[in-house]
């Protein structure tokens, strides 16, 4: 059974005036998908080609025009925003701006079990020492500040934000983009090596395609707001149909060719 | 010919009572027609390189060096009209993050036009100046391959995408027609088409017109792609050094190692999902930098002696600096 199904999704930006008929500035087509547990999937496209939009539509902190999404066969909507909440987490573009720099790591973490679960105070306090430990950090970083992190080390509070409500779906936006090499197969590994021991789903935006091509199992590729081509990674990075994929994978390939030769 | 040589740069800067050594005896020589990379990671000082040879950074920081010269002129000891103008013409640099080096307040070409050197225009009366300028800037826009230019000549820096902002500071750098062309990081954060169109645009200026670049950045699979001499650079210590082609195939340094192998593209053999190699940790700052060898802590194969900074070692042209090195029996 597919975890995440998405049926025509569609979305309008529109700028409401009084006296002139309403302007579309944005057009997302219809987007259709679906993955099992334990697959990861990743968005890729130009930039301002809708694709941390339609992260955003997932995650619910848009509302689509029309489309449905199903979760395990359940539709998600107004009604059930309550499990969606619980079910799918997302990491945002930029983890140093998307950290309170007043609270400490422990109150960030402490914010959606406040808002989302029953816990009480002590409980509370041992899920975040859990979740710290499990994305490799020290309990005693519940005490630290935002400042005094390094960017391998936000980008994993990031990441146990994201995991304290035990998801189901993890949708992150471009999570690799700021970090330096080193660092950034780190985070790669972890989320792989979380993603075996959990069975996430992982929707991942990235402009990497490199990393895409090593983690993800199915691939959408975007322009304009539209689905251009999804299918497999395997097949599309081998046998790309549509002009504009050619394009982007044989730029990555004449990367990645030329100087093995 | 040799343009920039610089042999044991440091820099020391003062925070909170103590002086540090940002950057600790970097070595660097560029030659005519070269695109030397500089690679290394944020925070690593490849910044604080490309500002000490500009000259653009806080008097109050000490920088000494054996040996800085541009063509054989020391630049440290010169005055600072000499040296500004030096860098004028013959040393352009295109900054890291273009839209926010750029002037918000005026259009950009209003800046590119300040940017043509005055011995360039051969008009005298002012308002055939003008349409000179503005003739000058349009080929220059042409050249990076911008073709609406009358949009792109009249906004300002925040009204147009990034790519081609960050094409716009390469004309920028070429308006001068300089020997030199420091690239601080040109494509970062980019879509891999716009990626490769200014690696492309940047490898024909340098075969064109013959002029060096010096490309700093982290991206390792740009920079294999058009460097032929790479310096791998590390908390402000220079790792390793040498021909891109025998970096690639034996590198000495773990550092080194640890870079190639962190770029899954590089390797054809790896089966999809299956981790990466990486090492621990990540770079110290500069409050609590390591004795030694500054990559110790890090390191899998550290042991008791790399408390003490390694001497720089040479094989031909491949220098590095570790006490254990790589491929060591190899030898």
């Amino acid at each position: 059974m597919d975890l995440i199904e998405v049926e025509d999704l569609t979305f309008q930006n529109t700028i409401k005036s009084m006296w002139s008929k309403k302007k579309i500035t944005f057009d997302l087509g219809p987007v259709s998908f679906n993955f099992k547990a334990g697959e990861t999937l990743a968005i890729v496209g130009n930039n301002g080609s809708g694709k941390s939009l339609l992260a955003k539509l997932l995650v619910g902190l848009e509302t689509p025009k029309s489309g449905k999404i199903f979760m395990n066969g359940v539709e998600l909507n107004k009604s059930n925003i309550n499990v969606r909440c619980l079910d799918i987490r997302m990491i945002f573009q930029n983890t140093n701006e998307s950290l309170n720099p007043g609270l400490t790591l422990g109150t960030i973490l402490e914010e959606p079990l406040r808002l989302n679960t029953k816990l009480n105070a002590q409980e509370r306090i041992s899920l975040i020492e859990h979740t710290l430990r499990q994305v490799g950090l020290m309990t005693e970083h519940r005490f630290f500040y935002r400042h005094m992190l390094s960017d391998g080390q936000r980008q994993r509070i990031a990441l146990a934000r994201a995991l304290i409500l035990n998801p189901k779906v993890i949708v992150a936006d471009e999570p690799f983009a700021a970090l330096d090499p080193s660092v950034r197969s780190q985070a790669v590994n972890l989320l792989m090596k979380l993603q075996r021991d959990l069975g996430l789903g992982f929707i991942f935006i990235s402009q990497n395609l490199g990393i895409v091509r090593h983690i993800s199992d199915k691939v959408i590729i975007m322009k304009d707001g539209k689905v251009i081509e999804s299918g497999k990674t395997d097949v599309i990075f081998n046998w790309p149909k549509d002009e504009y994929t050619k394009k982007l994978v044989d730029s990555h390939q004449a990367l990645v060719n030329r100087q093995n030769n | 010919m040799v343009l920039l040589d610089i042999k044991n740069l440091t820099l020391e800067i003062d925070i909170s009572g103590g002086w540090v050594k940002a950057l600790d005896k970097i070595n660097m020589v560029i030659h005519e027609g070269q695109i030397h990379a500089l690679v290394g990671e944020s925070g690593s000082g490849k910044s604080l390189i490309v500002k000490a040879i500009v000259g653009a950074l806080p008097v109050r920081w000490r920088i000494t060096a054996d040996r800085m010269t541009w063509k054989g002129q020391n630049l440290l000891t010169m005055s600072v009209k000499a040296r500004r103008k030096i860098i004028r013409k013959d040393i352009s640099v295109i900054f890291q993050n273009p839209i926010n080096s750029l002037d918000p307040l005026l259009t950009l070409g209003q800046q590119l036009k300040e940017m043509l050197p005055t011995d360039k225009l051969t008009k005298t009366w002012f308002w055939q100046r003008n349409a000179e300028k503005q003739g000058l800037a349009i080929k220059l826009l042409h050249k990076v391959g911008i073709k609406n230019h009358q949009i792109c000549l009249n906004s300002y820096p925040h009204q147009i995408s990034n790519d081609v902002v960050q094409k716009f500071m390469i004309a920028m750098a070429l308006a001068s027609e300089p020997k030199l062309i420091i690239a601080d990081d040109p494509t970062r954060g980019m879509e891999v088409i716009a990626k490769t169109q200014i690696l492309k645009l940047l490898s024909r200026v340098n075969q064109v017109r013959n002029m060096s670049i010096l490309f700093v950045s982290h991206d390792l699979l740009a920079i294999s792609n058009m460097a032929s001499y790479m310096t791998v650079l590390y908390c402000g210590q220079t790792v390793e050094s040498g021909e891109l082609q025998q970096l690639r195939k034996r590198a000495f340094h773990p550092y080194t190692q640890a870079l190639l192998d962190s770029a899954p593209s590089f390797r054809k053999d790896l089966p999809p999902k299956s981790p990466l190699t990486s090492l621990d940790g990540t770079i110290p700052t500069l409050y609590h930098l390591p004795i030694g060898c500054r990559l110790g802590p890090r390191c899998p194969r550290a042991r008791r002696e790399c408390v003490a900074i390694p001497q720089i070692r040479r094989v031909h042209t491949h220098f590095y600096s570790c006490h254990f090195p790589l491929h060591w029996k190899a030898k």
